[in-house]
This record gives C-alpha cells, sequence and structure tokens, in this order.
C-alpha cells in the first residue's frame, strides 16, 4: 500500500510534438518552468494563468492542473485535452504538442 | 545563522497582529496599540529610507528561504486574523451589552483591527499566486476584509492587464488616492463578476451556482457579518464597515504606490517597466516583499523571499512614507512627478512616450477649458 507512496518519481519525461524533443520536468515543477529551463522557446507570457499564451495539448500522460482552465480556455478544448503549460505540473511522463515556433505578438 | 536572519525578519506583522489582538483584550488606552505601532512604523520606514536591500542567496544561488516556514506562517495569519475580529467583536459586546468598555477603548479597538486586518493584503497576496491550499486560504484572509473578489482578480485581471485601462488597480496619473480605492476595489469586484459569469455561461451553469467564486468570496464574509451584528447590533455593523473601509483602503492604496501613473502599451508583455519597485528595508520586511513589483510582475509565481533588485524605477521611499504623501494628493502629485518624468524619459518606450503625451495635452485642454 505504502509502496508507491515511498518510490514517488522525482521527475518526469515530456516528449514534444512536432519535433520530438525530450525534456525532464521535476516533481512539482510547472511544464513551462521545466520547458524554459531546459532552454526552449515555449510560447509565453504572464506565467500566472492569465493570458493563455502557454496553451499546449496533452497527448499522453497525465497533469495536475494547479488553477481552472475554464477561465481562460474554451471548455470544449480543454476537455479534449488542451491545459496551461504554466499551470501543470505532472503526475506522469507525458506527450504533449505545442508549437515551438511561433512569433510573440 | 544568515538562514534564521533571512526567515525571521519576515515576522513584524504576525508579531505586531498578535500584540494588537492582546491589545484589544486587555483594553483601556492598550486598545489603541494597533494604531500607535502603525505610527511607530512610518517613522521606522522613514529613518531607514535609505537602506536598500538585494535578496539573499549562498554562493550557489540558493535562497535562504524556508518555504515550509514561511507558508506555515501564511497559513497562521487566517486563524490570528480571524482572532483579531473576535478581539473586536468581544469589546463590542462589553461596550453594548456589558457597559464596560469606554466610546474611547471601542474607537481605539475599531481603528487598531481595520489598519492590522487590512494587512491580510500581503498575505492573500502571495498566498493568490499559489495555486490550490494557498490560493483558498488567500480567499479566506479577504473575505475577512470582505475583499475576496481581490484573489481572482489579482490574477487574471492585474497581472494580464496591468499598467493599462482595462486594469482598475492601476492608478492614471492624475487620480488620488481616495477615488483609487473605490475606483479599484468596485472595478476588480466588477471583473470578477463578468469572469465567472463569462466561465459559467462556457459550462452552462446558473448564475446561482456553487461554481460560481465571485458570489461564493462573498459568502465568505457572511460569518464576519453575522459576528458582529451579533456582538455589535447595528452598532457592530457600523464598526465592521469601518474595519472593511479602511483594511480595503490599504489594499488599494498598495495597488496605488505600486503602478501609479506607469503605462503600458496594449498587447505588449509586461516588463520590469511597468511597476515601481521597493526595495527599503523596511518596507521590504514588513510587507514580506511585496514592493519587489518590478521582478514580481514578470515572475509571477516566484516566492516572495526570492524576489530581488531588477533596476525598475523607484521612488526611493518606503510604503509607509509614501503612504503619508499619498494621503495628501497635491503632495503626492509633487513627489511624483519628478520620478514620472523620469520614467518618460529613461524607461518609456516611443509608443508609450505617445500615451504619456496625450493625457499631458488633455490634461493642458481640460485646464484652459476650465
Ligand atoms: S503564460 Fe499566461 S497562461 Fe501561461
Amino acid at each position: 500500500m505504502f509502496k508507491n507512496f515511498f518510490n514517488k518519481k522525482k521527475s518526469f519525461a515530456v516528449n514534444i510534438f512536432p519535433g520530438d524533443q525530450e525534456i525532464s520536468i521535476s516533481r512539482g515543477e510547472t511544464l513551462l518552468a521545466g520547458a524554459l529551463r531546459s532552454g526552449l522557446a515555449w510560447p509565453h507570457k504572464c506565467q500566472v494563468g492569465s493570458c493563455g499564451r502557454c496553451r499546449c495539448k496533452i497527448l499522453e500522460g497525465k497533469i495536475r492542473p494547479e488553477i481552472d482552465f475554464n477561465y481562460v480556455l474554451d471548455p470544449v478544448d480543454v476537455a479534449s485535452g488542451f491545459v496551461l503549460a504554466c499551470q501543470s505540473t505532472a503526475k506522469t511522463d507525458i506527450k504533449v504538442s505545442v508549437d515551438l515556433t511561433h512569433k510573440r505578438k | 545563522m544568515k538562514k534564521l536572519y533571512v526567515n525571521v525578519r519576515y515576522l513584524i506583522v504576525p508579531v505586531m497582529t498578535v500584540t494588537t489582538i492582546i491589545g484589544l483584550f486587555i483594553g483601556g488606552i492598550y486598545a489603541w496599540i494597533g494604531v500607535f505601532l502603525f505610527g511607530i512604523n512610518t517613522i521606522l520606514d522613514t529613518l531607514t529610507k535609505d537602506i536598500h536591500l538585494k535578496a539573499d542567496f549562498d554562493e550557489d544561488g540558493n535562497s535562504y528561504g524556508i518555504k515550509i516556514f514561511q507558508y506555515s506562517v501564511m497559513y497562521l495569519m487566517l486563524p490570528i486574523f480571524i482572532i483579531l475580529q473576535l478581539a473586536l467583536a468581544n469589546n463590542l459586546y462589553k461596550f453594548i451589552y456589558l457597559e464596560v468598555l469606554e466610546i474611547s477603548e471601542l474607537v481605539g479597538s475599531i481603528l487598531s483591527c481595520g489598519l492590522w486586518a487590512g494587512l491580510g493584503i500581503i498575505y492573500g497576496h502571495e498566498l493568490s499566486h499559489n495555486k490550490r491550499e494557498g490560493f483558498n486560504v488567500s480567499r479566506a484572509i479577504m473575505a475577512l476584509s470582505g475583499a475576496s473578489h481581490f484573489t481572482y482578480a489579482h490574477v487574471y485581471n492585474h497581472h494580464l492587464d496591468l499598467g493599462h485601462e482595462d486594469d482598475p488597480a492601476t492608478a492614471p496619473r492624475g487620480r488620488n488616492v481616495y477615488a483609487h480605492a473605490w475606483l479599484s476595489h468596485a472595478g476588480q469586484s466588477k471583473f470578477s463578476y463578468d469572469l465567472e459569469n463569462a466561465k459559467l455561461k462556457k459550462l452552462n451553469k446558473s448564475f446561482f451556482s456553487l461554481q460560481n467564486k465571485w458570489l461564493l468570496g462573498y459568502l465568505y464574509s457572511l460569518p464576519s457579518i453575522i459576528l458582529f451584528v451579533w456582538s455589535g447590533g447595528l452598532v457592530g455593523v457600523i464598526a465592521l464597515f469601518i474595519v472593511w473601509v479602511i483594511s480595503n483602503f490599504l489594499l488599494e492604496a498598495l495597488n496605488f504606490m505600486g503602478h501609479y501613473g506607469l503605462i503600458r502599451e496594449t498587447g505588449k508583455p509586461v516588463e520590469h517597466r511597468h511597476s515601481w519597485d521597493n526595495d527599503n528595508l523596511f518596507t521590504s520586511w514588513f510587507f514580506i516583499e511585496i514592493g519587489r513589483q518590478c521582478d514580481h510582475h514578470v515572475r509571477g509565481e516566484t516566492y516572495f523571499w526570492e524576489l530581488d533588485d531588477v533596476k525598475g524605477p523607484n521612488y526611493g521611499i518606503g510604503y509607509f512614507s509614501l503612504f503619508v504623501l499619498a494621503l495628501i494628493p497635491s503632495l503626492f502629485r509633487k513627489f511624483t512627478q519628478k520620478h514620472l518624468d523620469n520614467w518618460d524619459q529613461n524607461y518609456a518606450t516611443g509608443a508609450e512616450k505617445e500615451i504619456v503625451n496625450k493625457y499631458y495635452v488633455n490634461e493642458l485642454l481640460q485646464k484652459a477649458s476650465k
């Protein structure tokens, strides 16, 4: 019963599509923070969950939402897997789709 | 040792709030202790106005701040602020029903409670950026001042629209703190109402849903209202109203001082120049670094003890001293004008300068038409 509790993973693998790049994020670290720490040009602006600029789609795996995404994202998109990277921490290894070639508006 | 110093220095407000509570329970002249401490802090802040600090990191760049300790203190402030209200309610009961309290003691209790309840903002603010339980503690602390809407408005409105007319918490040039307190309070509540309305519509939920955080926020304030009605009837309602006015005024004064007159072009990212920094020793310790607005608005979820000097615009004096100036609008405008001129010349972009110029032209036209 306590096996999982004591053997908690300290970090998770994040595969980013398109491009199939892999980064690692620590437990409790947001997807955006991990990506920026790894030098990726992940789109972002406010970093507090209010602008929606860091949105991405989870293709596989589980995240823990730190806030209610419905304020910023369309509920239909949320239901289909869109999340805010600055407000998502990983619960498992994940595969995610995001456009890293964006131009800052 | 350094670790101890870095963490303990942020305990001024908890210690002084507890002192204020004790003063309220003892009564007599001690009921005024909260007002007295506020005055002492203004003097200390003014005396130390020339001491500016940077954040403390070890050689490896790690902060000395102990997260579990700082969070425990912030969470502990919720019951402390509740006890502060209970202490005032106790004095009200003694005044109205037991008739063992002088009116001067009651006035001192109300003012002391209002001033220290207002400092709930520094914890409400910090915790608004730390989601889940921290966010809820922030809402509960703000609800004690009838301002639970702040938590949502701060994150979804202020952080996004800072320096722009869509942000009620940013005071445009020429506005005084009294007008700002009301406009910012009402504007943030309206924003929070609209935010919930839009969310509930998207989710096909009724306005009277448990998911309506705007409505729920005001319901969280209901226990305070019931407590004060019970302990003092109409006088209790008036006392609570005064406490809420004072505490919300302090909250909005902090917003006022943090961004007064600064401008950001629509759609452009928030940068360090869009806030006034405040790195004075006493202000930094007392307000748990809430004055490091420049860094905070760029790295919104950074813990307060890690926020640093980023060479942003700075008035050079602490919040207590600035607050005193803000209370006298003509003096505040005079003091801030040279800093605004400096901002216009050395920080503003071309587009921001154009907005500034339009403002001054409009001001001249208005004066001429009078
Ligand atoms: S960066 Fe703004 S919502 Fe994530």
